[in-house]
């Protein structure tokens, strides 16, 4: 008995080891096939990858595009992000590199150049590099607000074509100063308000409030860049700027020189670094400019002497259009981000919501205006998304008469995934080459910056300031 | 069973390794044959060592440089082919130990010695060249082609029976 067991047992081990081939080995000899899938999903995925980045290459190079030599004046924050949008732009020699950090910020642009072939010399004081570099065809300014007249002016009279960022100037007078140099030089002067060269602000502009009108009559707007609280920004002590040279460049700290934003004489706050853009918005598609502001505002949660600016600032403007008055509100906050940045127009026959962050972007009909099918069908707005309607309740609840229903949402049609600034910049550089002109040159950057240096003015007032149509000329 | 000196962990630690090699040989050769013009020249003619003389003759006549790099390709290819499928697994790992020998005494990381390709990281006579020769050392003799490999199914059908 106890035999028969054992040869059993001796049949049943022997399916998977010794001699015979069973399913185990065959199971586990092909363990790793799947593998070769796997390596050939890839290869195949990157064989893709490579021919479509062949073929827009091969697209985006619209015959010859004459060179031009590019320097850099200011390669802090906002130095990189234009950089990074000059990267992809082709046409552009990069030949010199000027930041006073010399340390940090000049050795990572260079650095960063190098990795693109560009060997480009490296100044701390710009005027150096005006006197030593000859050739070059424009400069890009990304230097502290208090700096941006005299950096302007000098290369503007150096020869240069000039980007500059916004704001134009912290003082009027400063801003005032590059208009007339722009004048008399005859050089290029582009303000950097990226959005007046963003193709889906553009469609808002031309077609949606231009061509079809699809709001009507704009009575009210809406705005605001609201930002969650951040601590002051710090640096690497090892890279320390030393005293004498911060000094030499106007900051009386190296705290002050890493957050100048905050500070009075250099920047203007939030409502300049932020409003700046939007309330430039709302002049822009308003086709003109405020007649009055009122405006309230103080540093209501960061310390004083670190943040001389308001860091809550809300104000109202008026305006004066064609068909009638404007309302429009701003306000910008930096303690808190609920619902970020947009703004918001609001007219008898419909809402547009644009953003620069291409999350919002939608045009809501109002019920009392007439169809908007032939703006669909024009492709001008996409077919209605029909915002969800909540089932009856069982309540004795009555409907309040003056209740309307939430209106239709129509997107933008308009696809933007390239950096924010980069078509500005092409804007700019292409008008550069005699093609196209600027889309924010400096007169209408300077009717920005009157409108929003005002806005500091009104706080400190206390109370509603006319603007005087003069004031916006120069 | 064959007697194991690992535990199962063990094998498939082993096994991964092994994968892993075999990937990285394989996509080296797939990658050279998709651009089309690879060629071992510029490696060749940076060579710094005992050998340099042979190996620069390699990269100056052309017959030659061009069956190397025939070879190159496709030895790499099969190498990493044999490890991925755990197939004729020894053979493909001296192979492997082989191939990789012959590239780091081209280039060897030497007090002294610069290159004008330089291999990213810093070296000092062991670079991942040696680290990779001796991994493939570690699969040649612990048999993971037997265990979950097309070795399994090989030696089962064709191997010496005890």
């Amino acid at each position: 008995m106890s035999e028969d067991k054992k040869e059993i047992r001796k049949e049943t081990s022997d399916k998977d080891d010794g001699k015979k081939l069973g399913r185990r080995d065959f199971l586990q000899g092909l363990a790793t096939v799947p593998v070769i899938g796997l390596f050939g999903a890839a290869l195949l995925k990157e064989a893709s990858f490579k021919k479509s980045r062949k073929a827009a290459k091969a697209a985006a190079v619209p015959g010859k595009l004459s060179e031009l030599n590019v320097a850099l004046l200011g390669q802090g924050a906002q130095g990189e992000v234009l950089l990074n949008a000059m990267l992809k732009m082709p046409g552009l020699r990069f030949r010199a590199v000027c930041d006073i950090w010399t340390e940090y910020n000049q050795r990572r642009a260079v650095n960063l150049l190098k990795k693109y072939d560009f060997q480009v010399n490296a100044y701390e004081n710009y005027q150096d590099m005006l006197e030593k570099e000859k050739d070059l065809d424009a400069v890009v300014i990304a230097t502290p607000d208090f700096w941006h007249a005299q950096h302007a002016v000098d290369c503007l009279k150096a020869g240069l074509n000039v980007y500059c960022e916004k704001e134009m100037s912290n003082t009027l007078e400063g801003a005032r100063r590059m208009v007339l140099a722009a004048r008399e030089t005859g050089k290029l002067l582009q303000i950097g308000h990226q959005r007046r060269s963003n193709p889906r602000y553009q469609h808002c502009y031309n077609v949606i409030l231009g061509e079809a009108n699809m709001i009507g009559r704009i009575v009210t707007i809406n705005g605001q860049w609201n930002r969650s609280a951040q601590p002051d920004l710090g640096w690497p002590q090892k890279y320390a700027i030393p005293d004498a040279r911060i000094k030499k460049y106007g900051f009386k700290s190296m705290a002050q020189f890493r957050n100048w934003r905050w500070f009075k004489g250099l920047g203007g706050g939030p409502i300049v670094d932020l409003g700046s853009h939007q309330i430039d918005i709302y002049n822009w598609f308003l086709k003109t400019h405020p007649v009055a502001v009122t405006a309230s505002g103080g540093t209501d949660y960061y310390p004083k002497e670190s943040h001389e600016w308001y860091d809550t600032v809300m104000a109202i403007f008026e305006y004066e259009t064609k068909e009638g008055r404007v309302r429009a509100y701003y306000q910008t906050q930096t303690t808190n981000s609920s619902q970020g940045y947009f703004e918001n127009f609001m007219g008898d026959q419909g809402t547009l919501v644009i953003s620069e962050t291409g999350k919002r972007g939608s045009v809501y009909r109002e019920i009392s205006a007439p169809p908007w099918d032939e703006w669909v069908r024009k492709g001008y707005v996409t077919a209605p998304k029909i915002l969800e309607q909540k089932p009856e309740e069982e309540t004795e609840a009555v409907l309040d008469v003056r209740e309307t229903i939430s209106p239709d949402e129509h997107k933008l049609p308009v696809e933007f995934n390239d950096p924010y600034h980069k078509p500005h910049l092409e804007n700019f550089f292409n008008a550069v080459r005699g093609e196209g002109k600027l889309n924010c040159p400096a007169e209408v950057g300077y009717e920005s910056a009157v409108s929003v240096l005002k806005v500091n003015q009104a706080i400190e007032a206390g109370r509603r300031l006319e603007f005087d149509p003069k004031e916006f000329t120069v | 069973m064959e007697e194991r000196k690992f535990n199962t962990l063990q094998m498939i630690a082993l096994v991964v390794l092994r994968v892993m090699i075999g990937w990285h040989f394989l996509y080296e050769g797939v990658a050279k044959l998709m651009k089309g013009n690879w060629s071992a020249a510029g490696f060749l003619l940076q060579s710094k060592w005992l050998f340099a003389g042979i190996f620069k003759w390699i990269a100056n006549t052309p017959d030659v440089l061009s069956a190397i790099n025939l070879m190159n390709i496709w030895g790499l290819i099969a190498i990493g082919l044999g490890l991925m499928l755990g197939c004729f697994t020894t053979i493909a790992s001296l192979a492997g130990m082989a191939l990789i020998l012959l590239y780091y005494v081209c280039n060897p990381p030497f007090v002294g010695l610069f290159y004008s390709i330089p291999m990213e990281g810093h070296y000092m006579i062991v670079n991942k060249n040696v680290v990779e020769m001796a991994a493939l050392f570690v699969i040649a003799v612990t048999g993971t082609g037997r265990f979950a490999g097309l070795d399994r199914i090989l030696h089962k059908m064709f191997g010496k029976k005890k």
